[in-house]
C-alpha cells in the first residue's frame, strides 16, 4: 500500500516537467525532421525524401563549418572543465578570505552582454589593440599578429574568448557541488596523511563525478551549437575558417533565402552527434 | 607553517591575475558608458564626463526603463517556474527513480541537442495556433521545464543521502514535506547555483522574446540593444551604458545567490 | 518556516505573472494593429530601425498625415533590420501573417529575395496612384518586381568621396584633384599622400566586400548577369576592381581591418584621408566635432576600362512596403502615397535633423537641399548628393544577392592569401550556384 502511494508520488514529481518538454521540444522537433525530408522555400515546400541529407557531402561550407565545431570542442572543452573545477576547489577553502570577491569576479565573465563582450574582444585583438601592444612590448612577437584575419589565429581567439566567457559559468555548478561533499571525509583524510593532491584526486574528483558528467554534456552540447562567438567575433572570417554549424545553420534560415529543409537536415545532424557524445559521456560517468 | 603561508600567497596572486582578466572587459564596458561614442573607438579606458548625456539619448529614443521591467519580470518569472518545477523532477528521477525513469530522463536529455533555430518554426506555428502570440505566457512557457534544468538537479540529488529520506519517512513525514523541509533547505547551494544560471538564461534569451513579442512595449533588453546596434550610425557611449545596465540584475542575483555556497551537508545533519 | 517562504515566492512569481500576462493581452486588445486578423483600425504599425534616421522620418510624416487624417496613427516599433527579417521569415514561413505590422522598412538588398519567397506577402502598388517615375531610377528599379511595384522608395544610398581636405592639403592637393578621376589616378594620389603624410586614403573591413560592390555597379555592373545567375568569373568589370582593390591593398593606400568599429574608428581617429561610402556615412564623419571644415565631398573614382564606368554608385538604402493582409493595406498604402510619395514638405523637415537623402526627386529642389554645411567646409553636400544620386546606374540586385555577397566576401580574402583570381572567382560562382540549387 505504501510503496504504491510513493510510486504514485515519483511519478507526480517528474510528470509535470516531462510533459512539457515533450509538447515544446519533441513536437517541434519532429516537425523540424518532417521539413528535412522537404525542399523549398516559404510556404511552399515539397516532399523530397532524403536529398537534403544528401547534399551536405557536396557542401564545402557545410563540411568547413563541421570540422571547424569539432576543432572547438577539442581545444576547448576539457581545459575549461579542469580550470573550472581548479578554481571551484580554490574557492571553496574555509580559510580564504575575500571569497564573495573572487567568485563574482570570475563569474562576472558570463554576465557580460554579448554586444560589449565581442566589441572589447575585437578590440583587444585587432593589429593594433592591446594584446599585440603587450606581446610586442614582451618582445614575443617580432610584429603585430593579425589574429581575426588568419585562420588558426581567428579560431584561437574564438576558444579565448569561449575560455574567459565559460569558466567561471562552470565554476558555479563544481562550487555548488563541493558545498554538498560531507567536510568530515576530508578530515579523514587528513588523518590519514592525505596531502592535498591527494585530497584533490582520490576526494573531490570521485566525489564531483555526477557534477562532471553533467558539465561535460552541458558543455559538448554548447559547443556544438556554438553560435554567439563566431557570429559576434569573428563572423565566420576569414572566409568561413572559423564559423560554426549553428552559425551556418543561422544563415540558411534567416541571412539569405530561407531554405528551412536543408537548416533542418544539417540540425539533425547536429543532434545525432551531441547524442553520440552524451550518450558515451553517460556510458563512462554515470554509475550507479 | 611557512610553507603553508607561501602556499596562500601563490594562491591570492593566482586568484587576483584571474580576477583581473575576468573583470577587465567589464569595466571597459563601464568606463565606456560614461565616454562619448568617437572617444569610446578611439580606446579610452578612462572614465569621462558623459554619461548624463548618454543617458539622456537613451532615455529620449528608446522604451529603457519599460523593456528593463519586462525583462526582469519575464526572467523573475521564469527563474521561480523553471527551478520549482525541475527541482521535483530531477528529485523525483533520483530518488524514486526505476528503469522507466532512468529510460525517461536519458530521453528527455535528447531535447535539448537540436540547434533552435530548427525547431523555432514549428514552435512558433503552435503558439499561434494556441493563441498565446505576443503574450508574456507565451514569452515564459516554453522555459518552465529545460531538461538541463532537471538533469542538474538529478546529478545533486545523488549526494543527498537516503538515509535522511527513509527517517523521515519512519517519523511520518510525507513525500511533500520531506521535499519541502528536509531537500529544499538541505540543497540550497544547488538551487542557489539553479537559479543563477536559469536567471541569466531567462535574461539573455533572444531569439524566442523577440519573434514571439510584437509590441514596442513589451520589448526586452537584449532587443533594445540589438537595436541600438542597428543604427547607421552607432552611439558606442549610450550603447555601452545601456549593456552596462542591463547587466546589473544579473550581479544583483548572482550576488544575493552566491551567499548560500556554504557548507550544504554537515556531518551533524546526517547523524 | 522555508516552506512559508517559499510558498509567499511561489505566490508572488505566480500573481506577477498574472498580472503580466494580463496587462500585456490588455495592452494588446487596446491597440491590436500588431496583430492584423483583426478588424481595421485607425492605428498603423511599422517596423524599422533607427531612432536617429528614418524612425524620426516616419514620425514626421504622421504629423504630415494627421493634418487631413487627424484620427490616424502611426506606431512604430524599433527593430533592426536582421530582427525584421528573422521575424518576418518566421511569420511567413510558419504561416501566421497576423503577427506582421502594416508597414516594414525592407533593405533593398533583400527586397527581391523576399518577394521571390513570399510573393503574397507585399502588396502591389502599381496600382494605387503613385508615380513612381517621381523617383530615382535606379531605385524605382529595386523595388520593381515582374512588372509590379513593391516599395515606395525612402533613403538613398548614393556614395561619394569624403576627402580630408587638410590632409591632401599637405601634399599639395585640392579636392578638384580628387573629382571625377579614374582608379588608376586615385592610386597614383594615394601614393604621393601616403609617402608625403603617411596617412592612407582608404579603409575597408576585410572579407566585407562592399566598397568592391559599389565599384561593380558604377559600371552599370552586377554580381548577377540578365538571367539572374551569379557573374563572377570571366567578368571583366569583376577582374579589373578586384585588382584595383588589391593593388591599394599592396602599396598600403587601403589598410584592412577586422570589423565595423575598427573601421569607424579609422575615419574618426584620423587614421585615414578619406571615406567611400553610402551617403548614409556622413552623421558618422560628423561625430568626431574636432575634425569640423577638414572634410569635403565629391565622386568616386570610376574604373579605367570598363565599358560603362561612370562615377557614381550606391551602397545601401532602403524603401517602405505594405504587408498584403494587413486589414489597413488600404490605409497604409494612402498614408505613403501621401507622405514618402508625395510630400516635398516632409522631406524638407526631415534632412536637416535625420541627414535622410530623399530619391524622391522633386525633394532635391527644395531649399533644404541647398544649405551650406559647416562641417564640410561650406559645402552643399545634399545638392551634391542629390545630383550624384540622379547618375547612378540602374543594376538588377538579384535574389540570392546576401549568398553573393558573402561568398565575394570569401573570394577576396582567398585572393588576398594568394590564389589566382579567376580560380577564387570561379569557386564563389560555384558555391552561389549551390546555394541556388536548393
Amino acid at each position: 500500500m505504501k510503496t504504491k502511494k510513493r510510486k504514485i508520488m515519483g511519478w507526480t514529481f517528474v510528470i509535470p516537467a516531462s510533459i512539457m518538454i515533450v509538447i515544446f521540444n519533441f513536437v517541434p522537433m519532429i516537425q523540424s525532421f518532417i521539413l528535412s525530408l522537404k525542399r523549398g522555400s516559404g510556404t511552399n515546400m515539397i516532399f523530397t525524401g532524403f536529398s537534403n541529407y544528401k547534399r551536405m557531402f557536396q557542401d564545402k561550407i557545410f563540411k568547413m563549418t563541421l570540422s571547424n565545431t569539432f576543432i572547438y570542442l577539442i581545444l576547448e572543452v576539457a581545459i575549461m572543465l579542469v580550470m573550472a573545477m581548479f578554481l571551484a576547489s580554490l574557492l571553496n577553502d574555509k580559510r580564504l578570505k575575500g571569497k564573495w570577491f573572487f567568485r563574482l569576479a570570475i563569474f562576472l565573465p558570463c554576465t557580460t552582454s554579448l554586444v560589449s563582450y565581442s566589441i572589447i574582444f575585437r578590440s583587444l585583438f585587432s593589429v593594433d589593440g592591446f594584446i599585440n601592444t603587450i606581446l610586442t612590448n614582451l618582445h614575443l612577437i617580432a610584429s603585430p599578429i593579425n589574429w581575426l584575419g588568419n585562420t588558426w589565429t581567428a579560431r584561437i581567439v574564438i576558444v579565448l574568448a569561449l575560455l574567459w566567457r565559460w569558466t567561471g559559468y562552470n565554476m558555479i555548478f563544481f562550487l555548488a557541488a563541493l558545498q554538498n561533499i560531507d567536510s568530515s571525509i576530508y578530515e579523514a583524510a587528513v588523518v590519514d596523511g592525505a596531502n592535498a593532491f591527494q585530497k584533490f584526486t582520490k576526494i573531490t574528483i570521485p566525489m564531483l563525478r555526477p557534477t562532471i558528467l553533467l558539465t561535460a554534456i552541458m558543455s559538448t552540447n554548447g559547443t556544438l551549437q556554438l553560435f554567439d562567438e563566431s557570429m559576434n567575433i569573428t563572423n565566420g572570417g576569414p572566409a568561413n575558417t572559423s564559423m560554426t554549424i549553428s552559425h551556418y545553420i543561422y544563415n540558411l534560415s534567416f541571412a539569405g533565402n530561407p531554405n528551412f529543409g536543408y537548416a533542418s537536415a544539417i540540425s539533425y545532424v547536429v543532434f545525432i552527434l551531441v547524442a553520440i557524445l552524451a550518450f558515451i559521456q553517460m556510458k563512462v560517468g554515470d554509475e550507479k | 607553517m611557512s610553507k603553508r603561508k607561501f602556499v596562500y600567497f601563490g594562491k591570492y596572486v593566482f586568484l587576483i591575475l584571474v580576477a583581473i582578466i575576468s573583470i577587465f572587459p567589464m569595466y571597459w564596458m563601464i568606463v565606456s558608458g560614461t565616454n562619448k561614442s568617437v572617444d569610446v573607438i578611439a580606446g579610452k579606458i578612462l572614465p569621462g564626463n558623459y554619461l548624463m548625456e548618454n543617458l539622456k539619448s537613451l532615455l529620449d529614443t528608446t522604451v529603457l526603463s519599460q523593456a528593463m521591467w519586462n525583462s526582469i519580470r519575464n526572467a523573475v518569472v521564469s527563474m521561480v517556474l523553471n527551478v520549482f518545477v525541475c527541482s521535483l523532477a530531477g528529485y523525483g528521477f533520483e530518488k524514486f527513480h526505476d528503469k522507466y525513469k532512468d529510460k525517461i530522463m536519458s530521453i528527455l536529455l535528447l531535447s535539448m541537442m537540436v540547434p533552435t533555430a530548427a525547431t523555432v518554426i514549428p514552435l512558433f506555428r503552435m503558439f499561434g495556433k494556441m493563441g498565446l502570440l505576443n503574450t508574456t505566457v507565451g514569452c515564459i512557457l516554453p522555459t518552465v521545464s529545460t531538461a538541463f534544468m532537471i538533469f542538474m538537479f538529478r546529478q545533486a540529488a545523488k549526494s543527498f543521502p537516503d538515509e535522511i529520506i527513509e527517517a523521515a519517512r519512519i517519523d511520518g513525514v510525507g513525500e511533500w514535506g520531506i521535499y519541502f523541509k528536509m531537500f529544499l533547505p538541505i540543497m540550497k547551494s544547488t538551487y542557489a547555483a539553479a537559479a543563477i544560471v536559469s536567471f541569466m538564461n531567462a535574461w539573455n534569451s533572444y531569439m524566442w522574446p523577440l519573434i514571439v513579442l510584437q509590441n514596442e512595449n513589451s520589448k526586452t533588453m537584449p532587443i533594445l540593444v540589438s537595436g541600438l546596434t542597428a543604427r547607421y550610425t552607432i552611439d558606442y557611449g549610450s550603447m555601452m551604458l545601456a549593456v552596462t545596465i542591463s547587466t546589473i540584475p544579473m550581479l544583483i542575483i548572482f550576488f544575493v545567490l552566491q551567499k548560500n555556497f556554504v557548507e550544504g551537508i554537515t556531518g551533524s545533519v546526517k547523524s | 518556516m522555508k516552506k512559508k517562504i517559499l510558498a509567499a515566492i511561489l505566490t508572488a512569481a505566480m500573481t506577477i505573472g498574472m498580472v503580466g500576462c494580463g496587462s500585456t493581452s490588455s495592452s494588446d486588445n487596446g491597440n491590436n494593429s500588431a496583430s492584423n486578423t483583426e478588424a481595421s483600425s485607425n492605428e498603423l504599425t511599422v517596423w524599422c530601425w533607427d531612432a536617429t534616421f528614418n524612425i524620426p522620418a516616419m514620425e514626421e510624416a504622421e504629423k504630415i498625415y494627421q493634418k487631413d487624417h487627424p484620427d490616424v496613427n502611426v506606431n512604430v516599433v524599433e527593430t533592426s533590420w536582421e530582427d525584421i527579417q528573422t521575424k518576418l521569415t518566421t511569420a511567413a514561413t510558419s504561416g501566421q501573417t497576423d503577427t506582421l505590422p502594416d508597414i516594414i522598412l525592407m533593405n533593398d538588398t533583400a527586397l527581391l529575395n523576399n518577394v521571390k519567397n513570399y510573393p503574397d506577402l507585399f502588396a502591389d502598388l502599381s496600382d494605387s496612384g503613385i508615380d513612381f517615375s517621381k523617383f530615382a531610377s535606379y531605385k524605382t528599379a529595386i523595388g520593381t518586381v515582374d512588372g509590379k511595384n513593391y516599395n515606395v522608395p525612402f533613403d538613398s544610398g548614393v556614395t561619394a568621396l569624403y576627402i580630408r581636405t587638410d590632409v591632401i592639403g599637405e601634399a599639395g592637393y585640392s579636392i578638384d584633384d580628387f573629382t571625377d578621376i579614374t582608379w588608376s589616378k586615385f592610386i597614383e594620389l594615394g601614393e604621393d599622400v601616403l609617402a608625403k603624410t603617411g596617412k592612407p586614403l582608404l579603409s575597408a573591413q576585410a572579407g566585407g566586400p562592399d566598397l568592391l560592390i559599389a565599384m561593380l555597379r558604377s559600371a552599370g555592373d552586377s554580381m548577377f548577369d540578365e538571367d539572374g545567375n551569379p557573374n563572377f568569373a570571366g567578368n571583366d568589370v569583376v577582374a579589373e576592381a578586384v585588382e584595383d582593390y588589391e593593388t591599394m591593398v599592396d602599396k598600403g593606400i587601403l589598410v584592412e581591418v577586422n570589423d565595423w568599429d575598427q573601421y569607424i574608428g579609422t575615419i574618426n581617429n584620423g587614421t585615414v584621408a578619406s571615406v567611400i561610402n553610402g551617403c548614409w556615412i556622413t552623421s558618422t564623419i560628423q561625430a568626431q566635432e574636432d575634425q569640423s571644415g577638414d572634410w569635403g565631398v565629391t565622386t568616386m573614382p570610376r574604373l579605367d576600362n570598363a565599358p560603362n564606368a561612370t562615377n557614381y554608385s550606391n551602397n545601401g538604402g532602403a524603401g517602405w512596403m505594405v504587408m498584403n493582409d494587413s486589414p489597413n493595406k488600404d490605409l497604409a498604402i494612402d498614408f505613403l502615397k501621401n507622405t514618402f510619395a508625395s510630400s516635398t514638405e516632409l522631406y524638407d523637415t526631415i534632412l536637416p535633423t535625420t541627414g535622410a537623402v530623399a530619391t524622391y526627386l522633386p525633394a532635391a529642389e527644395s531649399d533644404a537641399y541647398s544649405q551650406e554645411n559647416e562641417f564640410f567646409g561650406g559645402d552643399k553636400i545634399y545638392e551634391k548628393f542629390a545630383n550624384y544620386g540622379a547618375e547612378v546606374p540602374a543594376i538588377t540586385l538579384g535574389q540570392y544577392w546576401e549568398e553573393a555577397k558573402s561568398a565575394l566576401g570569401t573570394a577576396l580574402t582567398q585572393i588576398q592569401q594568394g590564389q589566382d583570381i579567376q580560380e577564387a572567382l570561379k569557386e564563389a560562382d560555384d558555391t552561389v550556384s549551390f546555394a541556388m540549387s536548393e
